[in-house]
């Protein structure tokens, strides 16, 4: 794979003072503040700024999305989004990609529908969370252990996935949504007096946990030093394999959970309503900062990426271009960004 | 093993194991695609022995040529180390410019059109993979986007004037026994064949995707060797999208989607190696084959086709996960021996 030439500082992402920080004072601390803080702080939140930019080049072409309500709108669209990518941005940290998301996403939102009868509302979503951390564990198991590529892996899965959605749910059209799922989901809340869907703080708690995880323990700085060095990891004395395999398992998680959280919202689900985040997820990932080689990324990333990426869509849609428009645009910002990046690393 | 205990019927077999044919197939990762394609093709012809009729040879071969060229396309991509996810949209950018141009223009125009739009497209990717040194995952990925939803400007539903005609000659009976797709195939394949193993530039492919800094190192033009990669990955792409529009006698803006998994699968069902350097276009075709009539197969076994999306993987999985674990058996084995 390619290795950039980076610095030691610029390989690690946000946060990581706490755990590996300590260990090496030296190189990096010489460098200014200002240049550390230019190296390390944008990563994520440049994804946020340029939101932030098109927000108000927005509201220039029409006055009307400057309001909360427009910000709102686009939030909670690119919250679905981040939701369905924050899994894919464990896989791609350490150092991997993870292409069973579409089908992990209808397998959860099915299976749960379908467990609801016999388990309850609560007892279904454990039932399909589980049901999809298996299907992590397996890709993890097949890309650690037997060293097949990650793009093959998840590819295989996501088909035989897809097999197994329509082999199983006959009828593929269920729309009957327990009432506990539409709460934490579509039901509007009042927030700081604003009235926003449930899925919008609950996808930002989730982040904030996501985060804490991988910058705060040791596991989670563990998944960037696998992604970036694996096997320097090795001779760390590092369970490489076993970091690994849990990393997808986050990753079909997170997937899995996001298709529960889709169902919820858009009240419906078939067996092809994860498609749109094949490529949707990489390029939220890719947007959001995150190194697609590997070691590097953040959950914040990933929201800014998708939220850009919404924006990207509501500017659109009020253009009125259509959603072909909208696909080309994507394309180009994602090569914008990784063009971007290369530079940065290379500097 | 020592030569003088091995029987004589043994070292016969020992010795076409070893023929330099044999090797090379062995090298390049081929022998276990083969082998699964002989079986599946055994039990194919034991469950259907109808496969053997001209009309259903003529619809298995319409079939999986369009995937045999995706997935050759694929290959050339993964022999340089890279891997496109815009394969699909390439397929689809050369489906629908083809069918379009086939309204207006003479054939042999129309297919240089089809052409010209893929290469554009292969061409775009390798210069940013190989002279801006992006990432080819991403590239393509970001290209995959592009093209697509050019291809949907280009033709927002599926037509376009592909005439009986183009359908006799790719895909029809134009041969007496011989399905002309798979005729065409053989063609384009020995075509890539001879540039991969019997030109400057096929040696230099394979060089960069097994070691990029040597092939520089040796003063010779690895990006370039890369960049012509993608060009002729792009451009075998484009005569499987036409396959594809002939057989089917339409262009349609999303016909080329399914290709981008089923042709990565194949690659790996090949036994290619996607660090590059390693793989068969022998080996390709075959485990398109395979991968491309695991769904008949189940038809006419009388099992529900949806099947064939768990088999096809499984398949992929067993043939290139066996290997691995027989040879971490081997090792375990030989150490507790010694």
């Amino acid at each position: 794979m390619t290795t950039t030439s980076s610095t030691p500082a610029t390989r690690q992402g946000p946060g990581e003072s706490s755990t590996a920080g300590g260990t090496e004072t030296g190189a990096p601390r010489r460098r200014g503040s200002v240049s550390r803080i230019l190296n390390r702080m944008p990563r994520s939140a440049w994804p946020l700024l340029v939101f932030v930019l098109l927000f108000v080049i927005g509201g220039l072409i029409r006055p009307n999305l400057l309001s909360l309500d427009s910000l709102i709108g686009t939030a909670t669209f690119a919250m679905i989004l981040a939701i369905a990518s924050f899994g894919q941005t464990a896989a791609v940290i350490q150092g991997g990609i993870d292409l069973s998301v579409p089908n992990t996403i209808a397998f959860s939102a099915l299976s749960y529908l379908t467990l609801i009868g016999p388990l309850g509302p609560v007892g279904g979503f454990i039932g399909a969370l589980l049901a999809g951390t298996l299907i992590g564990v397996v890709n993890g198991t097949i890309v650690a252990k037997l060293g097949l590529t990650p793009i093959v892996t998840t590819i295989a899965m996501n088909g035989l996935l897809f097999g197994v959605v329509l082999l199983t749910f006959k009828n593929s059209e269920l729309t009957v949504i327990p009432q506990f799922l539409t709460d934490i989901t579509a039901t509007k809340i009042d927030v700081f007096g604003l009235r926003v869907a449930a899925v919008l703080p609950l996808g930002l708690a989730l982040m904030l946990l996501l985060q804490f995880v991988l910058s705060y323990t040791g596991w989670g700085r563990s998944l960037f030093l696998v992604g970036s060095a694996p096997e320097t990891a090795k001779l760390a004395g590092q369970p490489v394999d076993r970091i690994r395999i849990a990393g997808y398992a986050l990753s079909s998680l997170l997937a899995a959970f996001s298709g529960i959280v889709i169902v919820g919202f858009y009240a419906q689900a078939s067996a092809t309503m994860g498609s749109e985040y094949l490529l949707g997820s990489v390029a939220a990932v890719l947007v959001g900062g995150a190194s697609i080689a590997g070691g590097r990324g953040s959950m914040i990333g990933t929201l800014g990426g998708a939220l850009v990426l919404g924006q990207v869509a509501t500017l659109v849609a009020v253009a009125n271009l259509g959603s072909n428009i909208q696909q080309l645009i994507y394309g180009v910002i994602v090569l914008i960004v990784i063009a971007l990046y290369a530079k940065r690393g290379r500097d | 093993m020592t030569t003088a205990t091995v029987r004589p019927r043994q070292a016969g077999a020992l010795r076409l194991w070893n023929a330099p044919g044999i090797t090379r197939l062995r090298r390049e990762g081929a022998v276990a695609p083969i082998t699964a394609f002989v079986a599946f093709f055994l039990v194919y012809v034991i469950i259907n022995p109808g496969l053997l009729t001209r009309f259903q040879l003529q619809t298995a071969g319409n079939l999986v040529v369009p995937l045999a060229l995706a997935a050759l396309g694929q290959l050339i991509i993964v022999l340089v180390g890279g891997i496109d996810i815009s394969i699909g949209a390439i397929m689809s950018l050369a489906n629908v410019v083809f069918a379009t141009a086939m309204v207006s223009l003479p054939v042999p125009l129309a297919i240089l059109a089809g052409i010209a739009a893929g290469l554009a497209c292969g061409l775009f990717n390798g210069y940013l993979v190989a002279y801006l040194r992006l990432p080819a995952i991403a590239v393509t990925l970001a290209s995959a986007f592009i093209i697509g939803s050019i291809s949907r400007e280009v033709m927002d539903r599926p037509g376009g004037g592909i005439t009986p005609e183009f359908y006799l000659a790719t895909s029809g009976e134009l041969l007496p026994f011989i399905p002309i797709s798979l005729f065409w195939l053989a063609v384009i394949a020995t075509g890539l064949w001879f540039v991969l193993q019997r030109t400057a530039l096929g040696r230099h492919i394979y060089g960069v995707g097994s070691n990029m800094d040597s092939v520089s190192a040796a003063g010779l033009n690895a990006r370039g060797a890369q960049l012509a990669a993608f060009a002729l990955s792009s451009v075998i792409v484009s005569f499987g999208a036409i396959m594809l529009a002939g057989s089917t006698i339409t262009g349609d803006p999303r016909s080329g989607d399914p290709y981008l998994l089923s042709s990565i699968a194949a690659v790996a069902l090949a036994g290619a190696s996607f660090t590059g350097g390693r793989g068969s276009i022998i080996g390709t075709i075959l485990a398109a084959c395979t991968l491309g009539l695991v769904g008949s197969l189940l038809f006419f076994a009388g099992i529900n086709s949806y099947w064939q999306y768990v088999i096809s993987a499984l398949i992929v999985i067993s043939v290139v996960g066996i290997p691995v674990i027989w040879k971490k058996i081997y090792l375990a084995l030989r150490k507790a021996n010694s």
